[in-house]
C-alpha cells in the first residue's frame, strides 16, 4: 500500500470511531449537579462530626461549622444551573459535515505542513520513492545553499554542502565548503575525516599534505575515531610504512561495533595488506647473521653489565649503522641474525643495501660513539644479497 | 513511509481535539446530549493517535532512520537498543512529544476515573484539557516536528549525549513530565469550574486525588533527579539550584501549597481564592518549567532568539494561558466568598501561614533562576546566582514552615486554645528540645543542631498525632496516614541533607598503583587502572579497593568514559548503605601508572532520597483515601 492508501486507511478508522459514537453515545454519569453537591454536604457533615469525635473541632464552633456546611450547599444551589439536553439523534447532514471536515481538514493540514519546509518536501518525496524519482542531489545542493545565505555561519550546514558536492563530484567547491566549515570549527572529527577524504581525492589519492594534518588533528582530538584511523592508515601506506598502516586499522577494526557494515571491507583491506607484507618478506628480506667468539677474560662477572652492539655499516660512505642490536652481555647468547628488523632508518633497509661491514663494540657505557675503553672488532667487506654468516673475535 | 504516518497521526490527534474542544461545547450551548457526549471518544481517538505516532517514533529510532533529523541528531547505529528507546525524549521535539501523550494519559484517567463527576462537570474538564492539548500538539506540528525528514541522509547518526544514556535518566524525564503535565488536571478543574460559574464542592472533593497523584509523580521526579544528578554526573553533589532544577521546584512548592489548601477548601469551604490562584500558578509554573528546559532558554537567552517561531509560539501560549486564566479568576472573583470564620490560633490559620510561606518561598527561587536571564536578555550584565543565595534566602522561610507543619495537625478547625496546645504537645517539644541540647553539647555544629530539632520536632509530633488517633479506635484513613509518612519523609529528607552537607568529605588526589588514603576509618587503596569497550565507548576502568578496620568491604571500580563522538564521560563508582555512601570518581591519568582520583564520604545521603519516597508514598496513599471512593461504592 503506498502512502495516501495509508493516510485514507486511517481516516477511515476515524470516521467509522466518531460515526458510532455519534449513532450511539455513551451514557451520561448518574449523577447531576444538584445531586453531587447535596451528597457532598452530607458527607461533609459526617466528617464533621468525625471531626469532633476526634477532638478535631470545639464543640463550641461544631453547629456553627455545620451551620457554614449548610449554607455553602444553599449557595451552590443558587449557582446550579441545570442544563437541559435533548437526546434528539443527530441530522445525516450533520454528521456527514462532521466527517467530512474531519478527514478535508487533516489532509488539508498535512498538505499545507510539508509544502512549508525544506525538510517537509522530503516528507513528500520519500512518500513518493516508491513509484517516483527520488530528489536529485542538484536540488539538495540548492535547499542547502539558499539554507547558507540566511545562515552563514552554519557550520554543520557548510560540512553537508561540502558532502554533497563531493557526492556530485564538484571537488573544488566541495573543498571549499569544508574549508568554511574549518575556519567555524575547526574540532569536528567527523568534518576533518570528510576534509581530508575529499583532498586525497582530489590529489588523486595521495594522502600527504594537508591530508596527513587534517588526519592527524583529528585523532588528536579522538584518538579512537575509527573514521580518522582509517584515514590515516592510507597516510601511512602512502609513506610505506605497511607495519604502522596495519596497526592502525586493526585498531579501526577493534572500534568498529560488531553489527557495523564497514568491518567485512576493513578486514579485506588487512588481509590484503598482511599478503603483501608478507610477499614483500620472502621476495627481498635478507639477513646477515654474526657471531661473536668472547676471550675468557669478558666472560668475568665484571663485564656482566657492559653493552654488546652488534652492528652492520656501509663499506664506504656515511659510517652511521644501518642495522644494529644492543645487548647485555649477561643476556648474549652468541650469536646474532640482523635483519630489516633491525634497521635503524625505515627508508633504508639492510637488504636494499649490498657491500657492508659487521662490527662488533664492547662498551661500559653503552653509548653508540665509542670510548677509550671499548673493543671492536670488524669483519672483511661482505655482501648482504648472500645472506651471509660471519665470526668476529674480541 | 512510517514517519510520514507517524506525522499524519499526530495531525488526525490535533483534529479530534479540536472536534473535542467544538463539538461538546456546541453540544452545551445547544443541549445536544449526543454532542456534549463525544468529548470521551474523541479523547480515546487522539490518545490513540499520539499513542502510534509515538510508537513510530520510537520504531524509527530502533531501526536507525537517519532520514529523519530527529533520528540523526540523537542516535546512532551503536546506541543500545534502550537508549535509542530513550533516546526518544532525548532532545526537545521528542520530549514534547512524550508531553502530549502523557497529558493524554492523564486526561484519558479522568475520562475513565470521574463516572462520579456530573458529565456536564466532566465535559467541560474534558474540554479545558483538550484546549491545552491543541496548544501542545500546534507546538508540536508548527515548530517541533519530531518526524522532519533530512535532505541528504547521512551514513550514521550523532551521538545521544552520554549524560542520558543512563538507566535514571530513562524513566526521570517521563516522572517528572507525569507531574507536570498532572498539574493540568487541578488547573482543568478550577478553569471549568470558573467558566460554569459554578465554585461548589464538588470540583474541590474530586480534584483533589488528581492533585495528590500529580504532586507524588512530581516529587518521584525530583527526587529520581536528584539521584541521577549524583550518581552520573561525577561530582557527588545532589541538589545544585541549577535553573533546570529550580524549574521543576517551583511547581512543586506551589503544588504542596495547592494540597494543603484544596484540604481546607474541601472540608471548610474557605481559602478558594487561594486553591483557585494555587491551581492556575500551579501549572502555569509547569508550562514555564517545560519551556524554559526545553527551549535552550536556560543555558542561553541566546537560543531563545535563535529560534524566534519557537520562542514566539511559547510567549503566546503562556500568556493565553496564564493570562487567560487570571482574566476568568477576576470575572468570577464574587463567586469564591466565604462566610467561614475562624480564629487567629486555628488549624486553618496554620495552613494558611504554610500557603504563605510555600509560596514566599517559591517566588525566592522565582526571582533566582529569572533574574539574571532578565538582566541578560536586556544586556545590563550577565549575574550569577547561586547556592549562597538560595541558602540565604530560602532557607530561612522554610524553617517556620517546618516549625508549623508539625504542630498544624494537632490544631482545632476554626478556634483553638493555646494551653489546649501547649497542653497537648509539651511532652514531644521537651523530648525534642532533650534531643538537640545533647546534640549541642555533643557537637559543635550549628547547621546540625537546628536540623536534628527540626526533624526530632516533625517525627515527635507526627508519632504523637498517630498515637491519638490510635487511641480512639476509629479508622485512621489513608489520607492520616499518607500526611503522617509524607512529613516523616521531610524530616528524613531534612536530616539527612543536614548531614551529608556538613559531615561529607571530599579529597581530590593524586594516587599511584597500590597507594592507599584513609578517609572517616575508611582505607581506599589504588589497584591501577585497565582499559574498557562499550558498545559506543571505549574507556578506563579504575579499580579502587575499600577496607574498613583492616577487612575489605568493597572493589570499587570507576569509570572515564570516551563516546566515538569524542564526549567524554565520567562514570562513578558507589558503595552504598543507608548510613553511608563511599564514592570514587576517576579523573585524569597523571602518568607513571598514577592517576588524579575524587574520593567521597557522604553520610545519610541516602535519607534525601528515602525522604522523597517517603513523600511520594505518602501523597497516593492520600489519593487513595475511601473518602474518594465512598461515593462510588455507594451510588453502585
Amino acid at each position: 500500500m503506498n502512502l495516501y492508501g495509508w493516510f485514507a486507511m486511517m481516516l477511515v478508522i476515524s470516521a467509522v470511531w466518531l460515526i458510532w459514537f455519534l449513532y450511539r453515545p455513551l451514557k451520561g454519569n448518574i449523577l447531576d449537579l444538584e445531586k453531587s453537591n447535596i451528597a457532598l454536604g452530607k458527607q461533609k457533615q459526617a466528617e464533621l462530626e468525625q471531626d469532633l469525635q476526634r477532638d478535631l473541632i470545639d464543640e463550641s464552633v461544631f453547629e456553627q461549622a455545620k451551620d457554614e456546611i449548610a449554607q455553602v450547599l444553599a449557595i451552590e444551589m443558587t449557582q446550579t444551573v441545570t442544563t437541559v439536553e435533548t437526546q434528539k439523534p443527530i441530522a445525516i447532514w450533520l454528521s456527514a459535515m462532521i466527517v467530512v471536515f474531519f478527514s478535508g481538514a487533516s489532509f488539508f493540514v498535512y498538505q499545507a505542513l510539508i509544502s512549508q519546509s525544506i525538510t517537509a518536501q522530503n516528507a513528500i518525496t520519500a512518500q513518493t520513492l516508491q513509484a517516483q524519482e527520488p530528489p536529485t542531489l542538484a536540488q539538495s545542493i540548492v535547499n542547502i545553499k539558499k539554507h547558507l545565505e540566511e545562515n552563514f555561519d552554519d557550520e554543520k550546514a557548510w560540512r553537508t554542502l561540502g558532502l554533497a558536492l563531493f557526492d556530485a563530484n564538484d571537488l573544488t567547491q566541495s573543498l571549499e565548503a569544508y574549508e568554511r566549515s574549518y575556519q567555524l570549527n575547526p574540532k569536528d572529527v567527523t568534518m576533518l575525516v570528510e576534509y581530508a577524504s575529499t583532498l586525497a581525492k582530489s590529489q588523486k589519492n595521495q594522502f600527504k599534505g594537508r591530508v596527513s594534518t587534517l588526519v592527524r588533528e583529528a585523532l588528536e582530538i579522538n584518538p579512537d575515531s575509527p573514521d580518522a584511523l582509517y584515514l590515516a592508515g592510507w597516510v601511512a601506506i602512502n609513506a610505506q610504512q605497511l607495519a604502522l598502516a596495519q596497526m592502525l586499522w586493526e585498531k579501526a577494526l577493534s572500534l568498529l561495533p560488531e553489527n557495523q557494515a564497514d568491518r567485512a571491507s576493513l578486514q579485506r583491506m588487512l588481509d590484503e595488506l598482511a599478503q603483501i607484507q608478507n610477499s614483500n618478506k620472502v621476495e627481498s628480506q635478507h639477513q646477515v647473521v654474526i657471531k661473536v667468539v668472547l676471550p675468557e677474560r669478558l666472560r668475568q662477572a665484571e663485564f656482566k653489565e657492559h653493552y654488546l652492539m652488534v652492528y652492520i655499516k656501509a663499506a664506504r660512505g656515511r659510517p652511521m649503522p644501518i642495522a644494529i642490536q644492543k645487548i647485555k652481555l649477561k643476556d648474549f647468547t652468541g650469536t646474532v641474525t640482523l635483519t630489516d628488523e633491525n634497521s635503524v632508518m625505515p627508508t633504508r633497509k639492510l637488504s636494499q643495501s649490498s657491500k657492508v661491514l659487521a662490527v662488533v663494540l664492547l662498551s661500559q657505557s653503552g653509548s653508540a660513539m665509542r670510548q677509550a675503553d671499548d673493543i671492536e672488532a670488524l669483519s672483511q667487506v661482505i655482501d648482504v644479497k648472500d645472506n651471509p654468516t660471519v665470526e668476529l673475535k674480541l | 513511509m512510517l514517519p510520514e504516518i507517524g506525522h499524519f497521526a499526530l495531525i488526525l490527534a490535533l483534529m479530534a481535539t479540536v472536534l473535542q474542544v467544538v463539538l461538546p461545547s456546541v453540544g452545551l450551548w445547544r443541549g445536544n446530549f449526543a454532542l456534549t457526549q463525544l468529548s470521551k471518544p474523541l479523547l480515546w481517538m487522539q490518545f490513540f493517535w499520539i499513542l502510534v505516532s509515538f510508537a513510530l517514533l520510537m520504531n524509527a529510532f530502533l531501526v536507525d532512520d537517519f532520514s529523519v533529523k530527529y533520528v540523526a541528531s540523537n542516535s546512532n547505529t551503536q546506541l543500545p537498543d534502550l537508549f535509542k528507546m530513550s533516546a526518544v525524549w532525548g532532545a526537545h521535539e521528542g520530549s514534547l512529544l512524550l508531553w502530549t501523550l502523557i497529558l493524554s494519559v492523564w486526561c484519558v484517567a479522568v475520562s475513565i476515573f470521574s463516572k462520579r463527576l456530573p458529565s456536564e462537570v466532566l465535559n467541560h474538564i474534558l474540554i479545558i484539557l483538550g484546549l491545552i492539548s491543541v496548544g501542545f500538539l500546534l507546538f508540536l506540528l508548527l515548530t517541533s516536528n519530531p518526524f522532519e525528514r533530512l535532505d541528504i541522509i547521512p551514513t550514521q547518526g550523532r551521538e545521544l549525549n552520554p549524560l542520558l544514556q543512563d538507566f535514571g535518566l530513562i524513566i526521570h524525564p517521563p516522572m517528572l513530565y507525569m507531574g507536570y503535565v498532572g498539574m493540568a488536571i487541578p488547573f482543568a478543574f478550577v478553569l471549568s469550574s470558573l467558566i460554569r460559574g459554578q465554585l461548589d464542592s464538588t470540583w474541590l472533593r474530586w480534584s483533589r486525588p488528581w492533585t495528590l497523584m500529580a504532586w507524588a509523580f512530581l516529587t518521584f521526579g525530583i527526587t529520581l533527579g536528584s539521584w541521577w544528578a549524583y550518581y552520573e554526573l561525577g561530582w557527588g553533589g545532589w541538589w545544585f539550584w541549577d535553573p533546570v532544577e529550580n524549574a521543576s521546584f517551583m511547581p512543586w512548592l506551589v503544588a504542596t501549597a495547592l494540597v494543603h489548601s484544596l484540604s481546607v477548601s474541601e472540608k471548610r469551604g474557605a481559602f478558594k481564592h487561594w486553591t483557585v490562584l494555587l491551581a492556575i500558578s500551579g501549572f502555569s509554573l509547569s508550562l514555564l518549567g517545560t519551556f524554559l528546559v526545553r527551549s535552550g532558554i536556560l543555558t542561553s537567552v541566546h537560543s531563545f532568539a535563535a529560534d524566534p517561531e519557537r520562542g514566539l509560539f511559547i510567549l503566546v501560549f503562556l500568556v493565553i494561558v496564564v493570562g487567560g486564566s487570571l482574566g476568568l479568576y477576576a470575572w468570577r472573583a464574587h463567586l469564591m466568598r466565604s462566610n467561614n470564620s475562624f480564629e487567629p490560633l486555628s488549624r486553618e490559620s496554620g495552613l494558611l501561614i504554610n500557603n504563605i510561606l510555600l509560596v514566599a518561598a517559591m517566588l525566592s527561587v522565582f526571582l533566582g533562576t529569572l533574574y539574571p536571564l532578565l538582566l541578560d536578555s536586556l544586556g545590563l550584565g550577565k549575574i550569577s546566582v547561586g547556592a549562597p543565595y538560595f541558602d540565604a534566602v530560602f532557607i530561612p522561610i522554610m524553617v517556620p514552615a517546618v516549625l508549623a507543619m508539625a504542630l498544624g495537625g494537632f490544631l482545632r478547625w476554626k478556634k483553638d486554645k493555646l494551653d489546649r496546645v501547649v497542653d497537648v504537645t509539651i511532652h514531644t517539644v521537651f523530648v525534642a528540645a532533650t534531643i538537640t541540647l545533647i546534640t549541642y553539647f555533643a557537637i559543635d555544629n550549628v547547621y546540625v543542631v537546628l536540623a536534628t530539632f527540626l526533624s526530632s520536632w516533625i517525627v515527635l509530633h507526627s508519632l504523637l498525632l498517630l498515637a491519638q488517633r490510635l487511641r480512639q479506635k476509629g479508622n485512621l484513613g489513608t489520607a492520616f496516614l499518607g500526611m503522617v509518612m509524607a512529613h516523616i519523609g521531610i524530616a528524613v529528607f531534612l536530616f539527612g541533607a543536614t548531614i551529608t552537607t556538613q559531615y561529607g568529605i571530599e579529597k581530590d588526589i593524586k594516587m599511584s598503583l597500590n597507594e592507599s588514603v584513609e578517609i572517616e576509618g575508611y582505607t581506599f587503596t589504588f589497584r591501577g587502572v585497565s582499559t574498557l569497550k562499550g558498545a559506543n565507548y571505549t574507556g578506563n576502568k579504575g579499580m579502587i579497593d575499600v577496607a574498613y578496620q583492616g577487612e575489605k568491604i568493597a572493589t570499587l571500580k570507576p569509570e572515564k568514559r570516551q563516546y566515538v563522538t569524542g564526549m567524554p564521560m565520567t562514570e562513578a563508582a558507589i558503595d552504598p548503605s543507608l548510613s553511608r555512601d563511599l564514592y570514587v570518581a576517576l579523573g585524569e591519568s597523571l602518568g607513571a601508572g598514577a592517576w588524579s582520583l575524587r574520593l567521597y564520604y557522604k553520610p545519610l545521603i541516602r535519607w534525601i532520597w528515602l525522604g522523597g519516597l517517603l513523600i511520594m508514598l505518602g501523597a497516593l496513599l492520600a489519593a487513595f483515601d475511601r473518602r474518594y471512593r465512598l461515593k462510588a461504592r455507594r451510588k453502585s
